[in-house]
Order: structure tokens, then sequence, then C-alpha cells
């Protein structure tokens, strides 16, 4: 049973997930999971989805209770406003046949380089949170999310893909500006939190797919990406 | 627009300038490229304001809904382009702010705002400086509601003084540390600012340094020189400037109360002689200093505990004895108080007790108890003695408690009287006797049905004459004696009087087990002879005789009519003497059930009525029956056991078995008055001239067999023969005749003995043809023919019964029998025939016996 994210003094759920990031983090450093190891990437594959349910859930809570400290009509379930400022968000909705076009290399990559964005971004929503619960929620999601990240750079190493570089210069930054309003920042927030949501949604979606492939390659997976409001 | 100075250094008023001149703006300009644009742009506003927000639209056409918090809200349209909302008082609802959004109806637009409320910032609270060494002012104040926001710091403090124009920002929202820099200034004037980003809260205070004073806490405290009353207290205090007197505050504390205060001026450091302290008493010390010139606040306290030496007791032992006699000699039981912690003045390590005869010189008896006793026992003789008693701590003995016992108990035949108990206890009161008392006693038992009975006593001063004993312990019920001494001069009690009495009387619980006697056909008596009077929980004033009877509808005289609790009704008779513990129940019916209950009552009510005892009358005749028939069956019984010892003389004297004629008294009688000289008749004159045949039916010799004994077992050793002479057909003249020997025949010995007359078969005797002469013959011919009648004797034989006994003058010996028969003699009478039945003279043989003659039988049985 996974404790529900935000909840405090939980320090056995810390140090089980502090282990289990940690053991995620050095996963591709584990010979096993080279290719050139028997079991093959499957079982890191199955990890990683396994990791990405369960950072589903701990968003869910974690959503709620940051959604309502950001106040009405954030919390409200039927609030769906446009992205104005969230353009630099990565996006995880796409194509259902461009979806299924992917390459599991960059299927792979797509996903480690949206939840490095996402990363940096959830960091700075912590540093701006005023209340010392919701610090600390926040702050076990993003460790949960960097094991997530780690998790992935593990099936690609396993697979023999390398790490997307990031660019100079396009480092992701959270800094609001001083023309970017309380209100924007807001609506920034929550898009991050949805945004974050859908691509979990996706990354199950493409770890199960890969596990399927890695079991039978030949085996033809349909996909159906829903996105649901929060 | 218009501006104002707003600075602490500048005083008071400070004014507003002139308003600006107005100056328009386009809306539409401002937009920009937008289509919606909403104003103010997160706006901060404490709370409570009124705030106005507007929207400008781009198009007239596009219809435009604003919330607030989620909830639609309605403005004022101002233009065609712009509208305007007013929001009065707004409160605070969370630090991220409120927000506050408008979109245009089915287009993708959303603008938006939050609104920021932040809380009104207070005045600070309790704003005071002090300082503890002129070095350092340390002020304080109480900041009140934190005014932060995200985003937005939270209120800040500045404190300024005047006199110096200096300013410093405090590090912390409630204190701030202002640095002396020497003894120039001696006058402070400070200005707490508090700030935030809507506006300024201040407080001044003015103050000499001398008056905010407020020493640190003082040190090293010590006791020394602690004896059993007094104990010296050293303390240390920090230094305030060079000439500054601290004063100190000693407080001595017991139990957690101040019991004394005493105020020290000191420099550096204190010291103060406590003194009236208590031996053996726990006690803390605690000292506090404040500015002596200037009060201003107390410093911290310290404090320290410490307990003072012991002392010897100071009072003497409330003791008290107890006089009984074990093995008839007078044993002291004593008894004392502990000592109260007060007059202990330490642990009490033992009792000295010091028993000094009054009536021989002899020297000291010494005793020593362990502390934990609470008295002791002596055995004494029937001497006076003089004991002492003390206990003894580390320091020494309390001063002694004298007491004077004596062999004798003295007077104990004291009369009780009784005493009533209130709530508050036992009113007792008695009267002097001697006049020369120096006090009184009253003891008593907390627990007198126990054993011990938790012995308690009272000492009163010699010109009381009445207390009110109260205990605890005291319990409804219960008896309690009191017992009132007075102590002689000579220090010893004299029994004066005693007392019994109830806190509260009680119903008896239980009756008396009642004895039924004396039980007639008309009364009986009821008697509880072993009910105790003294251990009830009431004083026994009498008792009730309940009487109840199916038969009898009235009640006997003395009785009355009364109703039990389950509404059946009885007699009642009242008994008032409590120890009046017998009752005859008189005039009652014959052979009819009494039920009858006996319940004590005391002043709070009567014993249960529950358990009825039956008694049933007997009838009126059988007390004279028995009367009557016991005397009889033993007279009747006495004769008998007489008869049965006095048997063989009794025989002899009225039925011998062959009766002496010489001895008879009437022919002594008929000799001596009538005829001198009758002479007795003797056998040989006798011939007999009859036979009589006694025709003898076969079922009577069968039930006859039946019944029999075996002849085996019966003596036989000593038979009794018929001697028979051959009846001579013609005989006829007086000769020889027949000699008896037995007395009675049964048919059997007639069948087979009787004197030459008895039916002989041919098979029974084939080769005895002539008469039996010798006794063997005799015995054989018994036998064959007994062995015949067992198997052939026919139904309608006739057999022959001699009935005749004769006496012979030489046959005084039965036992002697001649071996040859006698010679004829003269027969005289015929003295006592009998017949006896045949089932009853002889028992029938057994079946293996092989003799019929039962003749011996008959005197076996008869000496049996």
């Amino acid at each position: 049973m996974l404790p529900a994210a935000g909840e405090p003094a939980a320090g056995d759920s810390w140090g089980m997930l502090a282990c289990l990031c940690t053991v995620l983090w050095h996963l591709p450093a584990v010979p096993a999971l080279n290719r050139t190891g028997d079991p093959g990437p499957g079982p890191s594959i199955q990890k990683t989805y396994d990791l990405t349910r369960y950072l589903e859930h701990q968003l869910r809570s974690l959503a709620g209770t940051y959604l309502n400290y950001l106040g009405p009509p954030f919390n409200e379930p039927d609030f769906n406003p446009p992205r104005l400022g969230a353009e630099t968000l990565p996006r995880a909705t796409v194509n259902l046949d461009v979806w299924r076009s992917l390459n599991d290399k960059l299927r792979l990559t797509q996903n480690y380089e949206a939840y490095s964005h996402l990363l940096c971004y959830l960091r700075g929503l912590n540093r701006q949170a005023a209340t010392a619960e919701l610090r600390r929620s926040l702050a076990h999601f993003c460790t949960s999310l960097q094991g997530l990240l780690g998790s992935i750079a593990g099936v690609m190493a396993a697979l023999g893909y390398p790490l997307p570089q990031p660019l100079p210069g396009t480092e992701p930054t959270w800094a609001p500006g001083p023309a970017h309003s309380d209100f924007l920042q807001k609506m920034d927030d929550f898009w991050l939190l949805k945004e974050l949501q859908t691509w979990l949604w996706r990354s199950a979606k493409d770890f199960n797919r890969l596990k399927k492939k890695m079991q039978t390659p030949a085996a033809a997976v349909t996909l159906h990406l829903e996105a649901h409001g929060f | 627009m218009r501006s104002r100075v707003d600075d602490a250094k500048i005083p008071e008023p400070r004014f507003w300038s002139n308003w600006s001149s107005w100056k328009e703006a386009d809306a539409q300009k401002s937009l920009g490229r937008d289509p919606l644009f909403l104003f103010p742009k997160d706006k901060l506003v404490e709370e409570g304001s009124n705030v106005t927000i507007c929207y400008m639209s781009r198009n007239q056409q596009d219809n435009i809904s604003c919330y607030l918090e989620g909830q639609q809200i309605h403005g004022e349209q101002l233009d065609s382009n712009v509208s305007a909302f007013k929001l009065n008082k707004v409160s605070f609802i969370r630090k991220t702010g409120t927000n506050i959004f408008c979109k245009v109806d089915q287009k993708d637009v959303i603008k938006g705002i939050v609104l920021f409320v932040s809380k009104v910032l207070e005045e600070p609270k309790d704003f005071s400086c002090e300082t503890q060494d002129f070095k350092t002012l340390t002020c304080t104040w109480d900041p009140g509601t934190d005014t932060s926001l995200p985003k937005r710091s939270s209120q800040s403090y500045t404190l300024f003084e005047s006199f110096s124009g200096k300013k410093i920002l405090c590090e912390h929202k409630n204190s701030c540390n202002w640095q002396v820099d020497s003894d120039s200034q001696e006058m402070y004037n400070f200005t707490l600012v508090a700030e935030n980003a809507l506006g300024n809260r201040s407080v001044s205070v003015l103050f000499s340094l001398t008056h905010r004073v407020h020493p640190k806490t003082p040190y090293n405290l010590f006791l020394k020189n602690v004896s059993g009353t007094k104990a010296t207290v050293t303390w240390k205090v920090h230094p305030i400037g060079n000439y500054s007197t601290l004063l100190c505050q000693l407080d001595l504390l017991g139990e957690g109360n101040v019991i004394q205060q005493h105020n020290v001026s000191i420099k550096e450091n204190g010291e103060y002689l406590l003194s009236e302290l208590e031996p053996d008493t726990e006690y803390m010390a605690r000292v506090r200093c404040a500015d002596a010139n200037h009060f201003w606040k107390w410093s911290g306290s310290i404090s320290q505990k410490f307990i003072t030496a012991e002392a010897a007791p100071s009072e003497a032992l409330d003791v008290w004895r107890n006089v009984k006699s074990v093995s008839g000699r007078p044993t002291v039981t004593l008894f004392w108080k502990p000592l109260s912690k007060l007059h202990a003045n330490g642990k009490i390590l033992s009792y000295n007790v010091t028993v000094e005869n009054l009536d021989r010189l002899s020297g000291l008896e010494v005793h020593s108890v362990p502390a934990t006793a609470n008295g002791t026992e002596l055995t004494l003789d029937q001497d006076s003695y003089q004991i002492h008693v003390t206990a003894l701590n580390s320091a020494g003995p309390s001063p002694a408690s004298v007491i004077v016992v004596s062999g004798d108990p003295g007077n104990e035949e004291v009369e009780e009287e009784r005493v009533n108990g209130t709530e508050d206890g036992f009113s007792v009161s008695w009267k002097p006797q001697s006049g020369k008392a120096i006090g009184y006693v009253v003891e008593w038992c907390d627990h007198p049905q126990d054993l011990p009975c938790d012995l308690q006593w009272k000492n009163l001063s010699s010109n009381t004459t009445s207390t009110v004993i109260s205990s605890g312990a005291f319990r409804p019920g219960v008896r309690y004696n009191f017992r009132i001494y007075e102590i002689s001069t000579e220090r010893m009690a004299y029994l004066l009087e005693k007392k019994a009495g109830y806190l509260k009387e009680l119903a008896p619980s239980d009756n008396p087990q009642v004895v039924v006697s004396n039980l007639t056909s008309h009364s009986f008596t009821l008697s509880w002879k072993d009910y105790s009077t003294d251990s009830q929980p009431g004083f026994i004033q009498g008792y009730y005789v309940y009487l109840r009877s199916k038969a009898e509808k009235e009640c006997h005289p003395g009785f009355k009519k009364a109703t039990l609790p389950d509404k059946s009704a009885c007699c009642q008779h009242r008994i008032d003497n409590p120890e009046q513990k017998t009752f005859v129940m008189e005039n009652l019916q014959p052979e009819s059930v009494y039920e009858f209950l006996v319940t004590p009552y005391t002043s709070a009510g009567s014993g249960p009525l529950d358990a009825f005892t039956k008694v049933t009358t007997p009838d009126e005749y059988s007390h004279i029956l028995i009367r009557i028939i016991l005397p009889m069956i033993v007279c009747v019984l006495l004769i008998m056991i007489t008869c049965y010892l006095k048997s063989q003389w009794m025989k002899e004297k009225c039925y011998p078995d062959i009766p002496d004629p010489y001895k008879s008294n009437v022919l002594s009688l008929i000799k001596s008055k009538e005829n001198p000289h009758l002479t007795i008749m003797n056998v040989s004159d006798c011939v007999p001239d009859a036979i009589e045949v006694i025709h003898k039916p076969e079922g009577s010799k069968i039930q006859f067999l039946g019944a029999s004994k075996s002849l085996t077992e019966t003596e036989f050793t000593k038979p009794a023969y018929l001697y028979l002479l051959p009846a001579e057909k013609n005989y006829s003249g007086p000769g020889p005749c027949i000699c008896f020997e037995n007395l009675t025949y049964n048919e059997a010995a007639a069948d087979s003995g009787s004197c030459g007359h008895f039916p002989v078969t041919p098979e029974a005797l084939p080769g005895q043809p002539g008469p039996l002469t010798s006794p063997e013959n005799l015995l054989k011919a018994l036998e064959k023919n007994y062995m015949n009648s067992l198997g052939e004797t026919a139904a309608g034989e006739a057999s022959l019964n001699y009935v005749s006994q004769l006496a012979s003058q030489m046959s005084g010996d039965k036992d002697s029998l001649p071996a040859n028969p006698p010679e004829p003699v003269l027969c005289s009478e015929y003295k006592m025939q009998m017949a006896i039945p045949l089932g009853l003279a002889s028992p029938p043989p057994a079946e293996n016996s092989g003799l019929s003659s039962t003749t011996p039988l008959d005197q076996s049985e008869h000496y049996r």
C-alpha cells in the first residue's frame, strides 16, 4: 500500500520511496539491465510502468491540495481555461497516429524530456508554496518524479539509446516575469499539474506498449488516449 | 494625486500636499490587442477595505461574465465597454488571494486578477524596555497578527530613539536590543514603528534607564550550618553598575507555603540566618532580587531545598494501659499514640519502657520497644509499679510519660449505665469521686466485635466532667462500652463509671433459638436462655411471643391480635423484661398444631417475623395411659425376670417333676387336722384297671413329624425307662404292678413304650416275643418302632396312650434308675396325670434320627 501524497511525517513511506528512487536512479548501472544481460529491459520497463501508476495516484492527491490552495475557480472540476502562459510546458496530448508511429527511442526520449522539464517547473512551484505542509508534499512528489526520470533513463540505457542532451539556452526555468500576473501564474500552476497528469497517463500507455512489445514484438497494440478533466 | 511625508523622524502633525491636476486616459488604448482587460491588476488591500474592479472589452457584442471566487458577480456598466464591480469590506480568505476572473462567452478568452487581502496591521502591544547590566537595553512587545502574504513580506519593526536620533531595524518581530553607549544618557524616548506594504503603526515609551533595571537571576544559593532550628542562607548576584544596590527577597517555604519572608539589601553577596525552624523538617529557601532604589521588576528566582537536623522529641507520649490477669498473674498492656511529626522532631528509633516497683526496693527494669510498635505487654505481680515511657530519636529521649499500675484491678463492680449516641458521637459525663483526680481517661474500643478491639482512650483534665467521644469508626447497631477512669495524684487509674450505648439502635437482626419443653396437651414451655442481650444491635427491651393456630381464632388471655407483614393474623404477647427468657404457653387445645415465634425488640423495632416453629399438642389421655401402662410393663418384666432366675425353686415348689406326697403340705394339713392316722397309699396297693386307647389320625402324626426336632441333637443319655410287666389275662389280684418313670407320654413313646399293652407288630419285633426287660431291649424296640412309625404307620391304626404317672418310692432321683427291673411294689396312688398334645410335648424326630422316644425331651426342655 503506497502512502497518500502530502501525508505529513510519513517517515516510513519516505524511506521506502527514497530507497526506491535510489534503486531506480542506479538502474542504468546495473549490469543485469544492460542489453548484454539475459533478462533484457523487460523488468526495468515493468518497474517504470509501475512507477508511473504510482505517481499518477500520488499526483491526484497533491493536485487536489494544491488547487484548493489556489482557490476557486482552479479547484472546480469543470474549469478548463486556455493555455495562455503555459506554452513552454511540454504537451502530452498528441495525435493518435503520430503516437502510434513513434519508435521506441523517440517515445522514450519524449518522455524523458517532458519529465525533465516538468520536474524543473514543479521545483519552482515548491519554492513558491506558502504553507509548510504543501512544500513537504511537493518535495515528496519531486523526489518521486526524479525517480521516474531515472527509471526512464535506465530503460533507455538498457535499450542502448543515448540520453537527450539539453540544448544550451533551452534550460527550462521557472521565473515569473514582472509582466506575469498572479492570476496567470495560477493558471500556469494549474496547467503544470494538468499536463503532468496527462503525461503520467501517456507514459503508462507508452510503457505498457513497450512492455508488450518486448514480450511479443509482433503484437499490435492499440492505444486509446483519453484526456480527462481534473 | 497628493503626497505626505511619512517618517518617524518628522514629528506630527504631517500634512498632505495639494491634489495634482486631473489627467485623462483612453481605456481602449490601454487595452492593446487584448479583447478583455481587467483592472486593477493583482491589488493588495487591507482587510475591510472597499475595492472597485472594472473591466473593459474591445468588442461591445461580447457577452462577458465575471466571477468572484467561482461565484458570478454583476457589476455596473460605466460605459459601453467598461463595467465596474464594487466590493465592500473585503475579507481575508486565503494567503494566495481572492480570485476574480471574467471570460468572454463562446470565446477562449479569460482574464483574471488576484486580490490580495492582508490582515490589518496592529499597533505593537506591551512595548517596554529594560536593562540587566546597563550595557544593553532590551525592548519587547507583542506584535499581534502576522500580515505576511506570498511574495509579500510581513510587517517589519523599527526602533527609533528620539534623544540620540538613532534608529535600528529590529531583527525579531517581538524584541529588539539597543546598545547603551555610555553613562551619559539617562533618559530614553523610544518609538517602535511596525510597517508593511499597506501602512505603519507606531508606539512610544519614555523612561529613565535607572528605573528600568531588571537584575539577573541570583546564583550560588547555599545553606550552611543547618541545625534543628536554624540555618544560614548565602547567595550571589550579578553586579549592576558600580553603585547599584539590590534588594533581595528571601522566602522560606514549607510544604509549598511561604512561612517566612525576609528582605536583604546587598551589593554582590547575600547572607541571612534563618531561625525558628522546626527540627527534621524539609524547607525550601528561595531568593529573588530587584533594584533597591527604583523597583522595576523582580529577577528570576533561585531556590534550594534543605532539611533541618533532628532534635529530641518535645512532648511526652500519650500512654494508656489495660490490666488483665493471665494465668493468675497481672499482665499490663501498655498502649501509646505515636508522636506527631511536630513533636517527634525526627525519626523515632525506639521506645524505652522503665518499670519501677513501688512496693519493694528492686532495680529498674528497662524494656526497649521497636519504633514500629505502639505498645508492649508486661507481666507483673501483685505489687504496684510505676512505668515510665519515653520515645527516642537520634537527638535524645522525649519527656517521660508516667503511669502507675497495680496488680489489684480495683473496683470493677461498677454498674453500667446507658449513654445515647448522636451524630456527633457519644456525650459521656461522670461524677467526680475523690476530688483529688489529676485527670480523667475515657476508654473504649473502636471495633468492639473484633479482636483486638482497637482500644482508644481520651485524656481529660481534672476539671472536666463530660466530653463527647467521636470516632470515624463508630457504626450504627454496634454496642460501644465506655469506661471512665479517674487518674489519682499517684498516677493510678481507678474505674469510675461504665457506660454503654449505641450510635443508633437498630432492630434485632436475628431471633433467639427457642427450645420447647414440657409439652402437654394443654401447654408447653418456650425458653431461650442462650440468647445474649449484650451483643445485639440495640438494647433489648423485651420480647414478643407470637402464636398462631388454625384451630383457634381467638387469642389467649395476655395475647392480643396482631397482623404479620404477610397480612396473616396471629396473637402477640409482649414480655417487657429482657431477662425473662422463658414463657409458658397455656390453655392450648389437645391434638392441635400451634406455630410460635419469639422475637426480641429494641427501641428501633423487633426482629424478623419469618420463621415460625410448629408444635403439635398431644391428646389428653395419652399421658395417663403412659402413667399406668408403663409401670405395669415394668412390673410384669420384673416378675418374669424373677421367675426366670428362680425357676428351679419355683418348679420344685410348684410343679416338681415327681411330686413327693410326703412333702405335700396338703397332706400335713390333712394329717394334723382331720385324720392323724391317714397314710399314703403305696403303689403296690394299686392295680391298673383300665387302659385308655386314643385313636390318632395319621394327619396329626405327619404334622408332628414336620415340626419335630432332631433327636440326635437332643440329650438322650438318660432316657426314661418304662418298666413293664406283662399283664396276665387272669391276673386280677393285687400283685406286682407297673412302675412309671415318665412324666408324659407322647404318641411315639406310647406306640413303642407303653406298658406291655402297645400293639407290637410281628415285623417290628420279630425276635422279641416277651416283654422288654432291659433298657437295651427297650431302646431297640423304640428305635424300630419309630422307624416303622415313620414309614408304615397306617391311617386308622390304634395308638395306646398311657396317661398315668406313678411315683415310686425308690425313684426320687430319676437319673439313677436301676439296671434291673425293680421288684413289683404296691401302687399307692396316681398323681398329676396329664396328656400332652403331640405337637407340643415333644419335637418330631429328624429324618435321620434313629430314636422315637421323646420322654427326655420333656425334661430337657423343662430345664432349658
